[in-house]
């Protein structure tokens, strides 16, 4: 028999019984429709953590930051005061700081460690208002310059080095009584600051961009260029009294050679209690956590598919045992046990290769209308730019419908046993 | 004498074991020739379609040999075997064993099928072997939808459409009434006559019996008598 006939044949004996192919085939559509549908959605996270990672652009760069808790060495009794610590537990240098802030000490070690190329300080501060030209006043929260590389335009640029420059998130354009992103840059807004003797000045600067939400958050808050907010830090430390000591919340560190250097860098941050971040570093945890959610939800596809299995299984076995004289008549007539067994299996295949399409299709198209739906302008996440819940990824597709027919195959090579081991005689005299 | 076709050397079937164990043939030795037409005939369950089974290559002695063109078949792979079986047998079973799903010509170019011939050759030749038992008309037919003498001309093209040399049929006018047993039977003697085809046929009736060359009378699994010249029209 060739080998087209024996597909041609499988392919009409599939659709012999309808019915029961279709129930077998509805079973096996679940499960590739599932699978389709997770491995897209964790495609399309992680496609768009990938853009939020490439935003930040330098990845030579790390984050360091204070362990903090190192520092709180277990002591007996009342420990000894330490004018650095101080500084650093001061609580005014906002959040995101982990256990403590940096100090200059801080900054001039890490710039002593190999491979370190520049160590840029990076403070947080805490205006208290933003005044637009027509005088009204508005509660102001600034992002760190820092993140301006994750941001995501929706007009202008992004606030440089240098300059009064400041961006505001799209949802800020109410207080320019615009809708139009265009309109609000070059406006001139003044930021209201307090100092350490509760006096307050103000400083003007200039809107250059307008930001739109990403998911890491960054865009969500105004953001200063860095000469703004050295500016703005520094008019918050005014009429301090003694030596001024300053306090970082994180720095920005080059280093040279990063995939080599990497974990030496980290390695002798660790021993001076601090700790360096790379944006992979931060950005890996999130696609760790994504990449396992969407292997749990693949494996209740998978669930779904082994039960399928038994479906393919039973319905050949089925038909094995109904087709009896044509197994017969057909060996009778001199095909081979190989060729029977060939005969069979591809009946299986078609069932998979059938309920993997068709599971595939479905899982697609839902995926993207999900997609579009809920990331689309007035979607429920509409809001987050460059969004994606889901994508299409072509290897996992053909992974996807390879692994089924796979599945399918195994599944019928029970019957198809049962099938190339029958007697033509005792087949023949079946009733 | 012509070489035999087919010939057997003490060939014993045995069926079960200890307490159920049952002799269904006992030792037969004979030769068909190329060309003959023989009859097996005796009473229900005297060995008959067990002894074609065999001669068939459809199932293997428990001893014994049986040679096919002066070559024993016991020593060959299942494969080889079932090609012979494909390349020089022709079979018209007991029952029709049509597939009522599939069309006359599907059902009777199967062996062709399975010999992997191309469809255009297959459709070819299936019309040929239709016509030839004057059922061309009939060949895009259902084949649910014959009558009974259809379908078992049916059959017959089906055990010929592959050129056999030899043609086994098991009780091939059991299902048919005289008149439709009648035409059957002067395809089967027309395809003897004509094409010098050997056939092979395992009968009650003693009107075909009667018509072969040769009879071999068994009983219990033994040849009894056997007997020679048709005593039908053709001599
Ligand atoms: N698979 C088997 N297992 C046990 N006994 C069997 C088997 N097949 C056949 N027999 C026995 O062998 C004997 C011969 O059977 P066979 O089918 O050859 O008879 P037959 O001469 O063709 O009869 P009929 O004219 O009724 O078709 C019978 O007694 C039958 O019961
Ligand atoms: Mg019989």
């Amino acid at each position: 028999m060739r080998s087209v006939d024996v597909a041609r044949t499988a392919l009409g004996n599939t659709f012999r019984s309808k019915l029961r192919t279709a129930l077998t085939v509805v079973a096996i559509v679940i499960g590739s429709f599932t699978l389709t549908l997770t491995s897209g959605l964790g495609a399309g996270v992680n496609k768009y953590v990938d853009t939020v990672v490439g935003g930040f652009g330098g990845s030579s760069q790390m984050f360091v930051l204070s362990t903090g808790a190192a520092d709180a060495e277990p002591t007996d009794g009342p420990a000894e005061y330490d004018p650095e610590a101080a500084a650093s537990s001061g609580g005014m240098f906002g959040p995101g700081s982990g256990g403590g802030v940096l100090t200059d000490s801080d900054i001039e070690t890490i710039e002593e460690i190999e491979n370190v190329s520049a160590v840029d300080p990076m403070v947080f501060v805490s205006p208290d208002f933003i005044e637009t030209p027509d005088g009204a006043q508005y509660d102001l929260e600034l992002d760190v310059p820092a993140n301006a590389l994750g941001l995501e335009l929706a007009a202008g640029d992004a606030p440089g080095d240098d300059g009064m420059e400041l961006s505001i998130p799209e949802d800020w354009l109410t207080i320019f009584d615009t809708e139009d992103a265009e309109q609000v840059i070059g406006e001139t807004v003044q930021i209201g600051i307090s100092n350490v003797t509760g006096e307050q000045s103000t400083v003007e600067a200039e809107v250059v961009g307008v930001s739109e939400e990403a998911l890491s958050g960054i865009g969500a808050t105004p953001m200063p260029s860095r000469e703004l907010n050295q500016q703005l830090n520094d008019l918050s430390m005014e009429g301090y009294e003694g030596q001024a000591q300053n306090a970082y919340t994180m720095a920005v560190v080059d280093v040279e050679n990063i995939e080599t250097n990497e974990q030496g860098v980290k390695d002798a941050l660790v021993e001076e209690d601090l700790l360096g971040l790379t944006v992979e570093d931060q950005i890996g945890a999130v696609q760790g956590v994504i990449d396992a959610v969407s292997w749990v939800l693949s494996g209740f596809g998978l669930i779904a598919l082994l039960a399928a299995s038994f479906g393919i299984v039973n319905t050949l076995l089925m038909s094995v045992q109904e087709r009896t004289r044509e197994i017969g008549l057909m060996k009778a007539l001199g095909m081979s046990s190989g060729k029977v067994f060939g005969l069979f299996s591809m009946e299986a295949v078609v069932i998979g290769i059938l309920g993997s399409v068709i599971g595939v299709v479905l899982g697609l198209g839902a995926g993207l209308l999900g997609n579009a739906w809920l990331t689309g302008e007035g979607g429920p996440l509409g809001g987050v730019a460059g969004l994606t819940l889901f994508a299409v990824d072509p290897l996992a597709i053909i992974g996807i419908t390879a692994l089924i027919v796979f599945i399918a195959f195994l599944a019928g090579t029970l019957p198809a046993a049962r099938a190339a081991k029958k007697d033509p005689i005792e087949a023949l005299r079946y009733e | 004498m012509s070489t035999p076709v087919l010939e057997t050397e003490n060939l014993v079937k045995v069926y079960g074991k200890g307490a159920t164990r049952f002799d269904a043939l006992k030792g037969l030795t004979f030769e068909i020739h190329e060309g003959e037409s023989v009859a097996i005939v005796g009473k229900s369950g005297s060995g008959k379609s067990t002894l074609m089974h065999l001669l068939a290559l459809l199932d293997e002695p428990t001893s014994g040999v049986v040679a096919l063109g002066g070559e024993p078949v016991t020593a060959l792979k299942p494969k080889k075997v079932s090609q012979l079986r494909n390349d020089t047998f022709g079979f018209v079973f007991q029952q029709f064993f049509l597939n009522p799903n599939q069309t006359v010509l599907e059902n009777i170019t199967l062996p062709l099928k399975i010999a992997g011939v191309g469809k255009s050759e297959r459709n070819r030749r299936g019309m040929e072997v239709l016509e030839q038992l004057d059922m061309a008309d009939k060949a895009k037919n259902k084949a649910t939808n014959l009558s009974g003498g259809q379908k078992q001309r049916a059959c017959i093209a089906r055990a010929l459409v592959n050129n056999p040399t030899v043609l086994f049929a098991d009780e091939p006018t059991g299902n048919l009434d005289t008149a439709t047993s009648e035409i059957v039977e002067d395809i089967l003697f027309g395809l003897h006559r004509d094409q010098g085809i050997t056939l092979v046929v395992v009968t009650h009736d003693e009107d075909l019996a009667a018509k072969c060359q040769r009879r071999l009378m068994m009983q219990d699994g033994e040849i009894v008598t056997e007997e020679h010249g048709a005593t039908g029209v053709h001599a």
